[in-house]
């Protein structure tokens, strides 16, 4: 009854005309991200960073949101007509989408994929709308130990668990949190390696860490190495509407890509690649002829984009219950918060509920929007899709540096950029992730305040992680999640 | 997949190695004093620089093993890419760093065309004066939007006189 008092008083904040447009906005921004290839929505959100400090938090944060989930739809439109994957959670999609569009049954595969996303995102808000207050009971119990412990849990699980390889994980997530301790130190004011340069003491923004990696890194790798490919746009032709047989086939697939996408998002062990590839091969095993799988199946779409949508809706259970991002995006929409000196968690649901409820109340609407922008007006986005690679490029770079020098109106900081873009290209060129050091560089900070402050508490016992039972827990799972893999590839090799 | 040991690998695995062993260095210089929690600023940095000399270790040890595990392939075929192709990467970089030099003194706008073209050209297009043209516009639709109407500070450089007090 609580909460929906409080959702109600969020559809209150939600509904105000200023907030629909910046929330239509945001929908609007983020199915052309997700249509582009090259751009995500980590790297938009982080380009308007900058751009919107002078901005209501509200409305920014609204418009953020409504660019982290439009790209989960837009992405999906990209795949299927174009089959290059947006992002690693799109490649079950491309599997059967693309063969579907090739056949000429384009139309119903985008069908089957904008409204199983708008199914699942929006029985996703439904179960954050219920699981949210619940969770921030718990949190509210945690201390400096706890959080400690869950950060570490989070760190470990993006880093070294969800990647191809975990020291390469690690490795990642090392630059970052080293990244993060450039500055000065937030508990005694001492400086910490700026070397005296003026611009790393206020230490090194994420949204300059990002747009390099993603968008400069992206752009140098994609000069470097796939300029001369030239990709087929499948023609959308015919009509979108699916048949009796199509529904049938999509909404068993649409709930259960539901059921798989929502608690990877929500447990801070994000990815919603998991969650697609578990939805893709159940619904090759139900399907009553498996054989049309590789041939453009439709349940090969509608369940993987279901479970897409509701792992990213999932993410933002951890993200504004306990301000843990598990996701590139989460991070950058925590640095987002941040950049309005608000700080998510479970106290902000009582400081902020008016902002955090609407936030939630938007996703609602947003989705219907969403469903609207991606069906009636898919045209527009497949000529979106049009535009050639040079120019585009080009002007995701303008942007990109535009976002960065406003920062601080100095060259410092689109040097440190191209130095993140050397490092992107790098890393995608050698199979090192990029995600962990964005994560590192956003929680770490917050990782440390915790430690110190939990050690602060106990007078500088370090016993406490240890006592705890709860913050004892999550580091015995995070030391399991290290060690489980190996050991299984031990015995397995010493019974072989 | 015989044995590949590549120099990439080396010098990568080599380079967080050292970069650990540099924070490290750098840590040694911090205060140590921590009050209450007994730990100081120098704490956190020496678990980072510790991770990332373990690191390095690691991966030198899979260069030495026969090379990283389940690495993208070296045959740009394998990958689904074509061969390295420098100018591409050279005209991206140059576009970058023209932008950097220029927008101090000659302003966002003509920074912005710059880096419009270079870019383009990297991505193979050939049409140089139509680029330039095409950022020059874009640059100013978003100047003027972003200095109007949302406050965002951009320096008008050589257009200053054109565009009035619209930049700094």
């Amino acid at each position: 009854m609580e909460t929906l008092n409080a959702l109600l008083t969020g559809f209150d904040v939600a509904l105000k005309p200023l907030n629909l447009l910046w929330g239509f906005i945001g929908v609007t921004l983020g199915t052309a991200v997700g249509v582009l290839p090259g751009v995500g929505p980590a790297l938009t959100v982080a380009m308007l960073l900058p751009l919107t400090v002078k901005l209501d938090p509200t409305g920014a944060l609204i418009m953020f949101a409504g660019i982290y989930y439009g790209a989960m739809f837009g992405g999906s439109t990209t795949t299927i007509l174009l089959n290059t994957p947006g992002e690693s959670a799109s490649i079950a999609t491309a599997l059967e989408g693309n063969r579907m569009a090739k056949a000429g049954r384009a139309g119903p595969a985008l069908a089957t994929s904008a409204i199983g996303s708008f199914v699942a995102g929006s029985i996703a808000t439904v179960l954050l709308t219920v699981l949210a207050p619940l969770v921030v009971d718990v949190a509210l119990k945690f201390g400096p130990a706890e959080y400690f412990a869950l950060m570490v849990f989070a760190f470990t699980t993006v880093a070294a668990v969800l990647g191809e390889s975990t020291v390469r994980g690690l490795t990642s997530l090392c630059l970052g949190l080293l990244l993060g301790l450039v500055g000065i130190d937030s508990q005694t004011g001492a400086p910490r390696f700026a070397f005296g340069v003026p611009e790393l003491l206020d230490g090194i923004d994420v949204v300059v860490l990002a747009v390099g990696l993603f968008a400069v890194g992206e752009a140098l790798y994609v000069a470097a190495y796939q300029s001369r490919l030239t990709g087929t746009l499948e023609r959308l032709s015919g009509s979108l509407m699916m048949s009796k047989e199509d529904w049938k086939r999509s909404w068993p697939a649409w709930l259960r890509g539901t059921a798989f996408g929502f608690p990877f998002g929500s447990i801070p062990a994000g990815g919603a690649e998991i969650p697609t590839f578990l939805s893709y091969s159940t619904e090759k095993k139900l399907a009553k002829d498996p054989a049309a799988f590789g041939h453009g199946a439709i349940e090969g779409v509608a369940g993987p984009e279901a479970a897409n949508n509701a792992a990213a809706t999932g993410t933002l259970v951890p993200l504004l219950t306990l301000g843990i991002p598990t996701s590139a995006t989460a991070a950058i929409l925590l640095g987002a918060f941040q950049n309005y000196g608000i700080q998510p968690g479970p106290l902000l649901f009582q400081s902020q509920s008016e902002l955090v409820w609407g936030l939630i109340a938007s996703l609602y609407i947003g989705n219907v929007m969403l469903l609207v922008l991606n069906l009636p007006l898919i045209g527009i986005w497949v000529k979106v899709l049009r535009i050639p690679r040079d120019r585009l490029y080009a002007g995701i770079l303008v942007f990109a540096t535009l976002g960065a020098y406003s920062l601080h109106q100095s060259w410092v900081d689109l040097l440190t950029l191209y130095v993140f873009g050397l490092l992107g290209f790098a890393m995608r060129r050698w199979g090192i992730p990029v995600a962990p050091a964005v994560i590192g560089l956003i929680l770490g900070p917050l990782a440390e305040t915790q430690f110190r402050r939990a050690l602060s508490i106990s007078q500088g016992d370090a016993s406490v992680f240890f006592t705890h039972p709860i913050a004892a827990s999550f580091l015995a799972l995070t030391a399991l999640l290290i060690v489980a893999p190996w050991v299984v590839r031990r015995l397995r090799r010493a019974s072989a | 997949m015989a044995s590949r040991r590549s120099p990439a690998e080396i010098a990568l695995s080599a380079g967080v190695l050292v970069l650990g062993l540099a924070t490290a260095a750098a840590t040694l210089m911090l205060p140590g004093e921590g009050g209450y929690a007994k730990i100081g600023p120098n704490f956190m940095p020496g678990v980072v620089a510790a991770g990332l000399v373990a690191c390095g270790l690691w991966l030198l040890y899979e260069v030495v093993g026969g090379g990283w595990r389940a690495r993208p392939s070296d045959d740009p075929a394998e990958r689904g890419d074509h061969a390295f192709h420098a100018p591409g990467f050279f005209w991206v970089s140059a576009g970058l760093g023209a932008h950097l030099v220029l927008i101090g003194f000659a302003g966002f706008v003509v920074a912005g065309a710059c880096l419009f073209a270079g870019v383009a050209r990297g991505f193979g297009s050939a049409r140089v004066a139509r680029d330039l043209a095409l950022g020059a516009v874009i640059s100013l639709a978003v100047f003027l939007f972003f200095v109007r109407f949302l406050n965002v500070n951009l320096p008008a450089g050589w257009l200053a006189p054109l565009l009035g007090s619209a930049g700094i």
